[in-house]
């Protein structure tokens, strides 16, 4: 019982200790880019930086560059997060399969896209794949994200999967249950809550990988905050901003898995 | 009749499947019939040496043995969570084959109680009880629920519907696990060594309830070392050593009066 309250105890404090970490950092390296930034006679201009958030036509608010730039980030990890999620728990299936073929074509996508940059990738299927079967940017996008992403998310799956205990399908088994039941209701639920703290982190590297997406020419955050550094020579103001945004959507994630995380967990207590 | 102990507790939908079951059984007396079993396991080890098993309606089967003589593999073998490598099972009537359904089908007929409980920790107890039922029975919820209610308290556990099973006893999560089983209204239960894992004065309250369940009339076969209970509620004991059976009679005759040396050496030990 008392590993049990500890366990508590130390997840409820680890979110907030891990976004104070990073604050703390963040703020060294601002302190840092600012006494760079100073010594280069560096002409800081905040104030310029929220016309590029926000701007203000005719007298209605409308997203500027960067706010529609986190926008497309959105929806191109959103879709990301969806589909390389799917395809992790596929390709965790079929390997667990009894199936050698199902096996070893999870064994070839996976060693293939493992050990192929995300960048490289990402070219291949917007030139190559992307023609072929009529794939826009967005579409290339979300599939090359999700094809990486999904291969380390396969293994996290198959890891969480193959850690419950035999006795569990057993007594499913033996209650009559057939093996997709066994796996909907007794083995996927429990495993799923081993999963999720390093599933979160998988989440966490797709949207900041999503950033790779920008060399297709999508504006998302990245691409928009290149755009207006060309525009407004703010690089130091700019590229911070756009940093801020990004923190806070792995920090939004982050909160979320952990509140999902407590969540499962009190379920079980 | 068989099914006494659970009637009381059954929704009327059941009830009427299981007479038409015991029409059916009236006709073969033997619920299991096991003959030349064989397994042996990928390292090389033989579990099963041309077992021969026989258990008719009603009776209990005592199945002893020193470790690793092959007696939980047995059990394993007649639900169809091991494969067997030469023989033939036939359960209620059902062949044991690589048919899937069969499979599926004997599996709902023959429930198992497990030594490590196996309860599904993520499910409060009466989930636990509910979910089989409800999944491969096709029962709708509240049948289903009014009978977990009934079994709960035949096991007296009926206090504990919305508990988790990390939150009961060892002995309190047998229990649960015993009417979890019982929730299928299996012609056959299994037990396997399911009170080797308790402390002694937990054993006591699952041996009662093994008791009753023997009583009123269920089929069972089980595997223990608790000879009290195997003089006491068995009709039948069976010895195994080695993946053999070295011999099988009435429990009376067999206690008091063994024929090989081999049993008596080893009653010799325990008793």
């Amino acid at each position: 019982m008392n590993i049990f309250f500890g366990e508590h105890g130390s997840r409820a404090f680890e979110p907030w200790w891990s976004i104070g970490r990073y604050i703390l950092l963040m703020g060294v390296l601002i302190w840092l880019a600012g006494r760079g930034a100073e010594n280069l006679g560096y002409n800081w201009q905040w104030y310029r930086v929220s016309d590029i958030i926000v701007s203000i036509k005719n007298g209605h608010v409308q997203a500027g560059p960067l706010l529609q730039g986190l926008g497309m980030t959105l929806k191109i990890s959103g879709a990301g997060l969806l589909l390389s999620f799917c395809i992790g728990l596929g390709t965790a299936l079929l390997r667990l399969l009894p199936s050698a073929v199902g096996r070893l074509l999870a064994r070839i996508y996976l060693e293939l896209v493992r050990n192929i940059p995300l960048l490289i990738l990402i070219f291949f299927i917007y030139f190559v794949i992307g023609p072929l079967f009529g794939l826009g940017r967005f579409t290339s996008a979300v599939l090359a994200l999700s094809l990486f992403e999904g291969a380390y998310a396969s293994e996290i799956f198959r890891g969480g999967l193959v850690s419950i205990h035999r006795g569990q399908w057993e007594a499913s088994y033996s209650l009559g249950l057939s093996t997709w039941d066994s796996y909907r209701y007794v083995v996927l639920p429990q495993a799923l809550r081993r999963i999720l703290p390093p599933l979160t982190g998988q989440a966490v590297s797709l949207v900041k990988d999503s950033a790779l997406v920008s060399t297709i020419a999508i504006y998302d955050l990245t691409m928009q905050g290149q755009a207006m550094v060309a525009e407004t020579f703010l690089a130091f103001e700019v590229w911070f901003t756009v940093a801020g945004m990004y923190l806070l959507l792995t920090v939004s994630l982050s909160i979320a898995a952990w509140i999902l995380e407590r969540k499962l967990a009190l379920n079980n207590a | 009749m068989r099914d006494i102990f659970l009637t009381s507790t059954i929704p009327s939908v059941l009830t009427q499947t299981s007479e038409n079951r015991n029409q059916k059984d009236s006709q073969e007396q033997e619920i299991i019939q096991a003959k030349g079993i064989c397994k042996r396991f990928p390292n090389g080890i033989v579990a099963l040496d041309h077992v021969d098993l026989c258990i008719a309606k009603r009776e209990v089967a005592v199945i002893i043995g020193p470790s690793g003589s092959g007696k939980s593999t047995l059990l394993r073998c007649l639900n169809g969570l091991e494969e067997i490598d030469a023989g033939h099972i036939v359960i209620d009537g059902i062949p044991l084959n690589r048919n899937a359904k069969n499979r599926l089908l004997i599996r709902t007929e023959v429930g198992m109680v497990f030594q490590s409980f196996n309860l599904f920790p993520h499910m409060t107890v009466a989930e636990n009880i509910i979910l089989a039922p409800q999944r491969v029975r096709k029962i709708r919820k509240s049948q289903a629920e009014e009978l977990a209610r009934g079994l709960l308290q035949k096991v007296g556990m009926e206090q504990k519907w919305d508990t988790y099973p990390a939150q009961l006893s060892g002995g309190q999560q047998q229990r649960v696990a015993i009417a979890r089983a019982l929730a299928m209204q299996p012609a056959v239960m299994l037990f396997d060594e399911a009170t080797s894992a308790l402390d002694p004065e937990m054993i006591g309250d699952v041996l009662q309830v093994m008791k009753d369940l023997a009583r009123e009339g269920m089929t069972m076969v089980v595997v223990t070392h608790e000879m009290g209970f195997a003089r006491e509620v068995g009709d039948t004991v069976i010895f195994m050593e080695d993946g053999q059976v070295v011999e099988q009679g009435p429990t009376t005759s067999f206690f008091d009066n063994p024929t090989h040396d081999r049993t008596r050496h080893f009653l010799s030990k325990i008793l």
